[in-house]
């Protein structure tokens, strides 16, 4: 029987990436999960894995970043836990999209993606460390407006 | 992510294979804008063995969009797979970016 929970330590360092996609789909496809769904969560993890290296730490040490992925129910769970300065992504900005290509900011553009694939984007603050759970409903097909707390 | 570069009837084309993420998009901006600096003027990405697209590849496409307008260049972006042109979508690129269906597509549009 597939395992509903996986966890990962990814180090701080963009060349992860590729880590967290195997990872991610190793376990995504264990439970038979769409590649959509797949894909989406893939791509929510990696716009904040990528934010909290860009602006999460404030020295030039390796630090570590704990992924949990867990299916509870129809709801995909993902916890990703770092040691880094206090860093709220779900804060930032979300860009105005009506704008035309000239007048178009590309800040907050990652946030807006990972709020979009997730059901619920969450951070709290706990002993040092930021701490952001995500909620993925796996039987939606398409992205709708998400809840955001923190 | 694999870059293949070729040229037809002067228009520089890029065929993407892998995925462009924070990671391989930076590579992808510096060969870009090194033939934007050499005076490409039109541009094609053929999106067809693209996997994988994150806001950093966004980023790039976007920039170099705007650099070539500047100098009354164009690209055009073919080919994308259903889930990497979603993220254009969720982006609300769609709306200013030249996104068409197939590599003859783009070419027509030059």
């Amino acid at each position: 029987m597939a395992k509903n929970k996986v966890s990962f330590k990814l180090k701080s360092n963009l060349s992860e990436l590729d880590a967290l996609c195997q990872n991610l789909e190793k376990f995504g496809q264990s439970l038979g999960l769409s590649k959509k769904c797949i894909f989406e969560a893939n791509l929510a993890l990696d716009e904040l894995f990528t934010n909290i290296i860009s602006y999460g730490f404030d020295d030039k040490n390796e630090h570590t970043i704990k992924i949990t992925i867990s299916l509870q129910n129809d709801e995909l769970v993902f916890n990703i836990e770092d040691d880094g300065i206090p860093f709220n992504p779900t804060k930032v900005e979300t860009p105005d999209l009506e704008c035309t290509i000239e007048e178009c900011r590309i800040g907050g553009l990652g946030i807006h993606l990972a709020k979009n694939l997730m059901d619920a984007v969450c951070y709290q603050r706990c002993k040092d460390k930021n701490i952001l759970t995500l909620k993925k409903n796996i039987k939606e097909t398409h992205p709708q407006k998400k809840k955001v707390e923190g | 992510m694999e870059i293949i570069e070729e040229s037809q009837s002067g228009i520089n084309i890029y065929r993407l294979n892998g995925r462009l993420d924070s990671n391989t998009s930076q590579g992808f901006e510096k060969k870009i804008f090194q033939a934007i600096d050499d005076g490409s003027k039109s541009m094609i990405i053929d999106f067809k063995n693209l996997d994988y697209i994150s806001s950093a590849g966004l980023r790039v496409i976007l920039k170099a969009t705007k650099a070539l307008k500047r100098e009354d260049g164009a690209i055009m972006l073919c080919d994308m797979q259903d889930y990497v042109k979603e993220v254009f979508e969720i982006a609300g690129f769609d709306s200013f970016l030249p996104i068409v269906g197939t590599m003859d597509d783009a070419l027509n549009a030059f």
